[in-house]
């Protein structure tokens, strides 16, 4: 190790001495920066990325419709699945329905399934909590669980389904009877809205209520693991017909997403700042040092050190706070992050307000995502700040000339 | 050229104070042989130390010049191999201990290696303090950090060793036993010594006496 770097080390760790106070609480001021970073980015990362998770796997990362129905689904499937990087693709008819058992009865929105690719596309089986998809036919349905215990229904139970085609058989005086079903499933997702009123049929039973014939809603589409969703969209909107898209993910939620980004930026420049003020802090104990060192610089120089190395030594210094607090941060951040659901959960039952947090929260759980891209930037970020803050001290350092350095009393 | 291990050729330094300029150093002249001891006295404010720092390569002469062993290059690459340098105040590294202040000499000249640490430790032994080798500075008195000092000068076997009032801060005990060791020590190794001091006694010991008087070196009086 070249002299300037081993003095660094050991002005930062003195031999036979413990953790000096002024690389104790350098290093904690870098770190509290880089874990709030951590956390901050960590959950409202969490946030964007459960909601597209949760999209991608009920609804797959492509969705293509229509500006009315799709007429000819056949006709499009055989179009969509020829496209590359279509992995498989789905078709469904989605509407509003009224459910009844008992006395209690709901309006959730009813997806009807095309039960022969569904599979291929969602993971929907990954969230059943009851039942199997394989249980759905014509005649059943699978209930979210929110809205199942707020009908009080259970597998097995017989629910009413009421299609608003009522109101067109109710004008035409025609006689109607609700659509008996029986509950095979309950599913649980994660995701307030979903839970507490969505139904899962079949996309026959579906079309049979709203008298769609054979035409359906839209079409889900899964890409092949590795190539690009917006080539793929691209893709397909150059062979589907005229007034039928296809949007992904990051379309059909581009303004929630720009403005997620600008909240993400605006907060991430922000706790920056942390980082920045616990540099200054590093900056003006390293001006200290230097002042108080003028002598032993004076020294290095008089045994051959040059200026450029005495200034390494100091901008070193800089560097390893710089690291030590990242790594410190790091573990720190990670840590919160990992143990973030007990905090949120202990708050909440201290505060007596579990229910509210469940009501108002829109997931079951506090969701956290971190992409490599946000800690490498982050962990640049701070080491470059940290060693700017060397700069400095290593510039007055370096100027000491030995001769009136040496004779500095 | 000469080829005496130190030679410089009428030296003059003046500082700028105000309007007036201070002359300090008027035309000195001095050559060290080698292995060769030469002491300096002088009244405070003489320009001891200017010539020492100009000797040094720490600083650059108004005119005349300066000559390591016939060679003009007193840049701090050479000086680090060349010279070693002792002051008054010991100027040891404080985070640094006993051992690893004098190994430090070495570490600035390049990479250290098994021979350089075996150095170390015997220069440590034979300053009389291998016993404390893994001591701070601030645990060694001012008599011992010296002795640390003069061996970190001696660390990189050089041809010249510049003493500036090594005893100045000392006792007059401790400031005998550390001249002594210190002509002791450049005596066997062969090491060409300048020593700068107050003490007639420390003076005398050396091979040649001189004194600095008006700004230039002469035979003492
Ligand atoms: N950088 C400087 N700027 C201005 N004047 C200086 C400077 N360095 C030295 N001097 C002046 O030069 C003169 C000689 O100083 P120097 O330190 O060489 O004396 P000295 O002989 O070593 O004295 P002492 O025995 O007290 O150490 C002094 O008058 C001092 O004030
Ligand atoms: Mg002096």
């Amino acid at each position: 190790m070249p002299w300037y770097l081993h003095l660094a080390v050991r002005q930062l760790f003195p031999t036979g001495r413990r953790f000096p106070f002024f690389t104790l609480i350098s290093t904690l001021g870098v770190a509290l920066g880089v874990a709030l970073l951590v956390i901050v980015m960590g959950v409202m990362g969490g946030f964007a990325y459960e909601i597209r998770h949760m999209i991608v796997d009920t609804e797959g990362e492509i969705q293509i419709v229509a500006h009315g129905l799709i007429g000819d689904a056949p006709a499009v499937m055989k179009r969509v699945l020829a496209v590359p990087g279509v992995a498989a693709a789905t078709p469904y008819a989605r509407d509003a329905v009224m459910i009844k058992f008992g006395d209690k009865s709901a309006f959730p929105a009813l997806r009807g399934l095309d039960l022969a690719s569904v599979e291929s596309v969602t993971r929907l089986s990954q969230y059943l909590l009851v039942g199997s998809l394989d249980d759905l036919d014509d005649d059943s349905v699978i209930l979210s669980d929110q809205l199942a215990a707020s009908v009080g229904a259970n597998v097995g139970d017989t629910i009413e389904v009421y299609s608003p085609l009522i109101i067109n058989k109710l004008a035409a005086d025609a006689v109607f009877l609700p659509r008996q079903v029986r509950v095979v499933g309950i599913l649980h997702i994660g995701h307030n809205q979903l839970d507490s009123s969505t139904v899962y049929g079949t996309l026959r039973l579906t079309q049979d209520l709203y008298g769609l014939g054979s035409t359906v809603h839209g079409i889900d589409v899964r890409v092949t693991p590795g190539s690009n969703e917006d080539d793929v969209v691209a893709r397909l909107n150059a062979v589907l017909p005229e007034g039928i898209r296809a949007f992904s993910w990051e379309d059909s939620f581009s303004d929630f997403l720009w403005v997620l980004n600008l909240e993400r930026s605006m907060i991430f420049f922000l706790l920056l700042f942390i980082v920045i003020v616990a540099a200054f802090s590093v900056t003006s104990s390293l001006l200290i040092s230097v002042v108080r060192k003028t002598r032993e610089i004076g020294l290095l120089g008089a045994l051959g050190g040059r200026p450029i190395q005495v200034a390494a030594c100091f901008c070193a210094q800089g560097l390893f706070i710089g690291v030590l607090g990242t790594a410190v941060g790091l573990a720190l951040g990670f840590s919160a992050l990992a143990v973030r659901n007990h905090v949120v959960l202990w708050v909440a039952r201290v505060t007596q307000r579990e229910e509210v947090l469940r009501r108002f929260y829109q997931f079951s759980e506090l969701p956290a995502h971190t992409s490599g891209a946000t800690i490498a930037l982050i962990v640049v970020l701070t080491i470059v700040i940290s060693t700017l803050a060397g700069l400095l001290p290593a510039w007055r350092a370096a100027r000491l000339r030995p001769v009136d350095a040496l004779r500095n009393e | 050229m000469s080829d005496a291990v130190l030679s410089a050729q009428a030296v003059r330094k003046s500082y700028a104070s105000g309007d007036a300029t201070l002359e300090v150093l008027r035309g000195v002249d001095l050559e060290v042989q080698a292995g060769e001891s030469v002491s300096i006295r002088g009244e405070s404010g003489s320009g001891k130390s200017t010539l020492m720092n100009l000797l040094a390569g720490l600083d650059a002469p108004d005119s005349g010049t300066i000559a390591w062993g016939g060679s003009p290059d007193t840049g701090a690459r050479r000086r680090a191999a060349y010279l070693g340098m002792i002051f008054q105040s010991f100027y040891l590294v404080p985070e640094l201990d006993a051992y690893e202040n004098v190994l430090l000499a070495r570490r600035i000249l390049g990479r250290v290696d098994a021979d350089a640490r075996l150095r170390a430790r015997e220069l440590v032994s034979a300053v009389g303090l291998s016993g404390r080798a893994h001591h701070l500075p601030a645990q060694l008195s001012g008599g011992e950090r010296q002795r640390i000092a003069i061996a970190r000068a001696l660390m990189n076997r050089p041809g010249l060793v510049l003493a500036d009032e090594p005893t100045g801060n000392l006792d007059e005990r401790t400031g005998n036993a550390v001249v002594e060791l210190l002509l002791g020590l450049c005596a066997s190794a062969g090491t060409a010594l300048v020593l700068v001091t107050h003490n007639a006694a420390h003076a005398a010991k050396a091979r040649r006496s001189l004194l600095m008087t008006a700004g230039v070196l002469g035979p003492p009086a």
